[in-house]
């Protein structure tokens, strides 16, 4: 429950709104709803006005608790003669100095009745008038809130070693009792933990995992897959692939190439602020949404590669074989029914290594390497997470001025070096670039049907009278925490432990360094 | 259409080029009131203002609408700290010789509307 109140003074018509602008910025703080926002502040400013314009001063008082605000508003006199005139659209008794502000015109009550969703005057003429509404606040949009990730989890393979701790970017992660768990509205469909993870407890969610083509049927690839196959050249693997029984194999470059090209011109051409980053990865994409809000507006407005090629197949029976869980979730976001057809780079490397080892004469010959195209100089490609956080931090801070656009992959060496992939990141780009052009294929760029929109993973509570104590309880904890972030309760650092005793996650108890006096002084 | 295009189609003089430059955003409704509970009451949001007054409580009533810009029709100029007010609330304020009736038919041309045409 949060508390604020505000006098108001007689007559002063400079100040007025000072009141409802700081509730402003406090209802917004805990999330609420933007269109209730806007009902309270325009019912707390009419009622603000009333003091100023009619009475000889008064006091705002605001409580926000249990979903709602109640906003009270007493006056000293003169009080309302008769209550329900006043509350008729068209009656003032304004003085001629508020009309000619531009006030007193008879609207101030029925203002604040149509914006609040219960309001009640009493009044007694000569002593006062006491105005109080209330306005349901609702959280802002259930969309920006968790969304399912796409991390699978094998508890039975946890060796409690909890490196998954400390490379997840986001400390979602949590290991308890050996049983590895991952906050949802935190995760970002990265990679990290899933690198980090030796015995192969974290991986992508793998569901149902069959491989069943139609007769129409597609298969939808990352070309780090194409090149992943040792020494068997690259248009022999997509030979091997539609063996599987499908009607056409589609690699995912041609749209990567076309979403390149895309954010070159934006930054070239659009009014974004700069430098315009590539949405090319989903999993960077989520880490802006939850930890660089501010940068949100730096995305260029495209689809990402997996995005526009299932636009372009959606319609046909199509299986992704996506290298990441960021990947399968946001072609899952676009298309809920695709859950059916994701499936692992593992599921088909073992379908098809045997077709590749029967057939193994036929591999001799593999063109000579060429180079890499190099880069356009406006284009700044980062890979892996650490160098990732250090380029959006520096964008962020606006000291990364002479870049034009960035392109920034999650994973070390981009797609390549998802730890899903059999093949090492440099074998298999280097292999990718030797075999140029042995996967034609066409790719389009899009805009994307629903804007990125910043996600706030740091909610305590969808209800914010919850929200607000539970900020208060945060407090608490994170001061009787000793701060070494050793992870031995299972979270990455002390604050996450906090946050987890605060949202009933977790005890103070499984802190080592906690004293049993301590323990039970909550 | 953006703010930009509505100063220079109407002429207007801008008073916060630092807010202008800034909005992008497409702005297709407007509103035209000099009683500011009526403002307040109707405006749409994102729209723009249409008003005779000049003084600081205009500001607040944009604000706290959610107005994007406030046309001072008539010639009228508020003073300086209305500006400064304005700019930190990111609304932008333009003047106009012309008087509202004129103001409001050209934007209409332009294919602006009203709160609920």
């Amino acid at each position: 429950m949060e508390h604020l109140a505000y006098d108001i003074q007689s007559g002063d018509f400079g100040g007025a709104g000072a009141a409802s602008r700081d509730l402003k910025q406090h209802l917004k703080r805990i999330g609420a709803e933007s269109d209730a926002v806007r009902r309270a502040m325009i019912a707390a400013y009419e009622a603000e006005m009333n003091v100023v314009i009619h009475t000889a001063g008064g006091r705002l008082e605001a409580t926000v608790s249990d979903g709602q605000l109640d906003v009270d508003v007493v006056d000293r006199g003169p009080g309302i003669r008769d209550v329900p005139q006043a509350m008729r659209e068209g009656f003032s008794t304004a003085s001629s100095e508020a009309r000619a502000l531009g006030f007193g015109a008879g609207m101030g009550l029925p203002n604040i009745e149509r914006n609040s969703d219960r309001l009640r005057v009493t009044s007694a003429v000569g002593d006062g008038t006491r105005v109080s509404f209330s306005i349901i606040l609702r959280p802002e949009a259930a969309e920006q809130g968790a969304r399912p990730s796409s991390l699978g989890i094998a508890a039975e393979l946890c060796r409690d070693c909890r490196h998954c701790l400390v490379a997840c970017p986001t400390a979602a992660v949590r290991v308890r009792a050996a049983q590895p768990s991952v906050l949802d509205h935190l995760c970002i469909d990265c990679t990290c933990c899933i690198a980090a993870c030796d015995p192969g407890a974290l991986t992508l969610l793998d569901a149902p995992g069959k491989l069943a083509p139609g007769a129409d049927g597609v298969l939808a690839v990352p070309p780090a897959l194409l090149a992943g196959f040792g020494d068997h050249a690259v248009d022999t693997v997509l030979a091997e692939l539609r063996g599987l029984g499908f009607a056409e194999v589609a690699s995912v470059h041609p749209y990567e190439d076309e979403l390149r090209r895309g954010v070159l011109d934006l930054a070239a051409t659009s009014a974004l602020p700069t430098p315009v980053i590539s949405p090319v990865c989903p999993a960077v994409v989520s880490l802006i949404e939850v930890k660089f809000p501010s940068l949100v507006p730096h995305l260029a407005p495209l689809a990402s590669p997996w995005e526009a090629l299932q636009r372009d197949f959606g319609e046909r029976d199509v299986t992704y074989v996506v290298s990441c869980p960021s990947q399968r979730t946001a072609l899952l976001a676009q298309q809920p029914t695709a859950q059916r057809r994701t499936v692992t780079p593992r599921l088909v490397r073992e379908a098809v290594l045997p077709r590749l080892a029967a057939r193994r004469r036929a591999a001799a010959g593999t063109p000579a390497p060429q180079p890499q195209a190099a880069g356009a100089d406006d284009l700044l490609v980062v890979t892996g997470v650490s160098h990732v956080l250090a380029v959006l931090e520096q964008i962020e801070d606006g000291r990364l001025t002479d870049v034009a656009s960035v392109e920034p992959f999650i994973c070390d060496d981009g797609c390549f070096g998802s730890p899903l992939l059999g093949e090492d990141a440099y074998v298999a780009a280097w292999r990718w670039a030797a075999a140029a052009g042995a996967a034609p294929g066409e790719g389009r760029s899009y805009e994307r049907a629903r804007p990125y929109r910043p996600r706030p993973g740091i909610r305590l509570d969808p209800d914010m009278a919850v929200a607000i104590r539970k900020l208060a309880e945060l407090d608490v904890e994170t001061k009787a925490l000793p701060g070494k972030d050793c992870g031995v309760c299972g979270a990455p650092t002390c604050a996450a432990l906090a946050e987890d005793i605060v949202m009933g996650r977790a005890v103070r108890a499984l802190c080592p360094y906690v004293t049993p006096e301590e323990e039970s002084a909550s | 259409m953006k703010l930009k295009d509505i100063a220079h189609e109407l002429g207007l003089i801008e008073l916060t080029p630092e807010v202008t430059a800034g909005d992008q955003d497409e702005i297709e409704r407007g509103y035209a009131s000099d009683l500011l509970s009526d403002v307040l009451a109707h405006a749409p949001q994102g729209g723009v203002l249409v008003t005779l007054q000049v003084h600081l409580n205009v500001i607040a009533v944009a604000s706290h609408a959610e107005l994007a810009a406030v046309i001072f029709a008539g010639d009228r100029r508020p003073d300086d700290d209305i500006r400064t007010k304005a700019i930190a609330e990111g609304i932008a304020l333009f003047v106009s010789p012309a008087d509202t009736f004129d103001i409001v038919g050209r934007l209409y041309a332009m294919g602006m509307k009203g709160t609920h045409a």
